[in-house]
């Protein structure tokens, strides 16, 4: 039986910042739901179910928040899910919600994703509360390193992407860094955090929530608001540590996108995509990505960067909205990649809007590199590639 | 295994030290020494525009409902419970005096409840709420003193900080009067020291690999399936999906290959005593499939590390060794075993070669 047809109906999202310091969790919350409510002209009582995404609860030191927020998401006598896939949760999240759409199970489902960073402190979460933690950009940086030697890619290409992602911000009135004098000089001469990364080529960390109203094709066309047609997903996984592993191009990340594009019929993705919200926590990963989900020959994705078409107006836009580098509510950064890019084919995006966008994609990667999840939208439900 | 604060402690883990670890054996093993330490953390709440009132009331000497329509909340919310439709800060003041709904006896309290003698928790119905409030009753260690539709009446601590534990209640007749003493700036964020205390046995293949490191050896498994070898082992090949035991175990060398490295700069938080700067890196040591990570270098510069540089282990002197911070989770050689890695001066291996281990 062929899946229901589903698509983004409404978005919502909180303005990010280094700390919410006026709003509680359950007020954190519920600022992106009403908004995505708002926007998809529902209210809670049009929610079938509801499908709720964090990263480890460590970060807040709230166990098991689904129980919490229940009220706050009004799922009270509602199934409410939530999903833990680290980094990816917000990308996984929507997946999740997605399939119980398209499964036919529930007509509209409300999905939400975010995370409060003030509240606690991700490195030593991720450290397991003992000294000495590298944390997520002590991880990364050697698989960066081994990525530089292995392309030859100059070293200015993590200080053009942290440049790039920063002045599209600029467009975005929700994102947490808005940096009008960012430039090559600044990013190459702040502080050296993980060799070979710098202060400003490393994300910020942010309080916030994202959140969406998804509904099947009857849904859509009641409710008259422009859809964003999720036409493909897909989920990949794999061990962090095994023989054989490569931690630079890893092969679940590569699978996952040969998913996604076989399933929409894509056969040359840099062509017959428009745009893509990529997973960029450290500047190095727009071209470990676009190499590492095909979307680049290996070796090449940094030409694409140095080339300016990642660039808005670019030939192949990344991150019109700032991406992971300019906000960064771990749990939700998943979920705003997906939801900007359902924006992206609304054709709702403002000032950071790629002109005539059909399809783009919503991408994040968790763990040691090692969850992915990737959806692809389109302003057709069977659009012409 | 995680033991909750609040828990009792000390049967729990009682039970705990009572069992050993199915993983990938059963057989008796050399029995270094418990994981026993607390993963805990001052984490913060932002109070917001109903509970910030709320709190700064506690500390005031005054509990403050929401009105909801006609009804008051108490504890207050930021939303109709009914609705879900966001409510106006619009408070009132409620109680101090309420009826118990429903208790509960707490007859073993834990350093983390507020009272160090037995206590009941109860909901509370203040005075001129509508809901109910979950809340500590103290009758002196009595429970034939609590009773549904008894009435209690709040006592304020006489230290407050914008705390639900500024607070309790006790049986009306047992009520003193008291005078509180009003703070300054409304209570917005509070702090709170969350934590679990983590108490279990090492693993059987954890004890014995750490038993090697006393010993001055690196002990890794050795895949029945596919004779590949893994440092430190798992108890288990997650690959082929089989169980090792001691009899895969293998000494491997103490020589190898650096696979990755950066340079840390340590992010200060809870805990954290890294001050410096300092290199990390993963090491393939010879004759392993899988290289150990998190390797921490003190004397060498990170431009004087390169992927494929071959690196030796200098132990400590015997007396000098320590792996009482190995646990079951980090898979790292500690640096409490070994006084440095130096550099063997064998020609480099080429990078390419190393491209399957690059963590």
């Amino acid at each position: 039986m062929a899946p229901r047809p589903c698509a983004v109906l409404g978005i919502g999202q909180t303005k990010y910042k280094r700390r919410r310091d006026e709003l509680t969790l359950d007020g954190l919350v519920r600022e992106a739901v009403l908004r995505a409510l708002e926007d998809a002209g529902a209210t809670f009582e049009d929610i079938d179910a509801i499908v709720i995404g964090k990263a480890p609860d460590a970060l807040e030191g709230v166990m098991m928040p689904l129980l919490s927020l229940a009220d706050a998401l009004g799922a009270v006598g509602k199934p409410i899910h939530r999903v833990h896939t680290a980094g990816s949760v917000g990308a996984s999240t929507a997946i999740s919600a997605v399939n119980l759409v398209e499964s036919g199970m529930y007509d509209t489902v409300l999905t939400v994703a975010y995370e409060k960073q003030s509240e606690g402190n991700a490195t030593w979460a991720l450290s397991g509360g003992k000294s000495g933690g590298q944390g997520a950009g002590g991880t990364f940086a050697p698989w960066i390193r081994n990525y530089i030697a292995r392309s030859k890619a100059p070293e200015h290409i993590g200080w053009m992407v942290a440049v790039k992602d920063r002045l599209n911000a600029l467009k975005n009135e929700y994102a947490h860094l808005h940096l009008p004098d960012i430039s090559i000089e600044k990013v190459r001469e702040s502080p050296m955090l993980w060799d070979p990364l710098h202060f400003l080529e490393s994300c910020p960390s942010s309080d916030g929530a994202a959140a969406m109203v998804l509904g099947n094709d009857d849904v859509a066309r009641k409710s008259g608001r422009p859809p964003a047609w999720v036409i493909s997903h897909a989920k990949r996984t794999e061990f962090g540590q095994f023989p054989g592993r490569d931690t630079v191009r890893p092969r679940a990340g590569v699978e996952c996108s040969e998913v996604l594009y076989r399933k929409a019929g894509i056969t040359n993705p840099r062509e017959q995509i428009d745009c893509a919200e990529l997973y960029v926590p450290f500047s190095w990963y727009e071209p470990m990505w676009l190499e590492g989900h095909l979307i680049a020959p290996e070796g090449e994705g940094w030409k694409m960067t140095d080339d300016g078409d990642t660039e808005l107006g670019g030939s192949f836009p990344v991150n019109m909205s700032g991406g992971v580098l300019s906000s960064n509510p771990i749990g939700a950064s998943g979920m705003i990649r997906c939801l900007e890019a359902a924006s992206q084919v609304r054709g709702t995006a403002g000032e950071y809007q790629v002109p005539g966008a059909r399809i783009a994609i919503g991408h994040a990667y968790g763990g040691a590199a090692q969850y992915y999840a990737m959806w692809m939208v389109s302003s057709e439900l069977n659009p012409e590639l | 295994m995680p033991v909750w604060f609040g828990a009792p402690v000390g049967r729990t883990a009682g039970l705990l030290w009572g069992r050993r670890w199915a993983c990938g054996e059963l057989a008796a093993v050399p029995q270094l020494h418990d994981v026993d330490y607390t993963l805990e953390y001052p984490y913060t709440r932002t109070t917001g525009p109903v509970i910030g009132p709320f709190l700064t009331g506690l500390r005031d000497g005054r509990i403050l409902g929401q009105r909801c329509g006609d009804r008051v909340l108490c504890p207050p919310m930021e939303f109709d419970p009914d609705t879900f439709a966001t409510l106006d800060p619009d408070l009132v003041e409620v109680g101090p005096g309420g009826e118990v709904v429903n208790w509960t006896w707490v007859a073993e309290p834990s350093a983390k409840h507020p009272f160090d003698r037995p206590f009941g928790f109860a909901f509370i119905k203040l005075d001129g709420a509508d809901t109910a409030l979950v809340h500590a009753v103290d009758t002196g260690g009595d429970p034939e003193a609590m009773g549904t539709a008894m009435r209690v009446r709040a006592q304020f601590r006489p230290e407050r900080h914008g705390s639900i534990a500024d607070v309790c209640f006790v049986p009306e007749a047992d009520a003193a009067e008291q005078a509180i003493e009003p703070g300054e700036e409304p209570v917005a964020i509070t702090e709170h020291l969350i934590g679990l205390r983590i108490s279990e046995p090492l693993y059987p293949h954890r004890a014995r690999f750490a038993q090697g490191l006393l010993d001055g050896k690196i002990i890794g498994q050795r895949s029945p399936v596919t004779g590949k070898v893994y440092v430190p082992g798992r108890g288990y090949d997650n690959m082929s999906r089989v169980l090792m035991s001691e009899a895969d175990e293998v000494e491997v060398s103490d020589v190898g290959t650096v696979v990755a490295f950066t340079e840390l700069n340590p992010v200060q938080y809870y805990g954290q005593t890294e001050t410096e700067p300092y290199v990390r890196c993963s090491i393939l040591f010879d004759g392993t499939d899988q290289p150990v990570i998190g390797i921490d270098i003190r004397d060498m510069t990170v431009d004087e590390m390169r992927v494929g540089m071959r690196m030796r282990c200098v132990w400590r002197d015997p007396e000098d060794r320590s792996v009482a911070d190995i646990d079951n989770r980090f898979g790292n050689i500690p640096e409490t075993v070994y006084a440095r890695f130096e550099p063997t001066g064998e020609p480099d291996v080429l990078a390419d070669d190393l491209k399957d281990h690059s963590w």
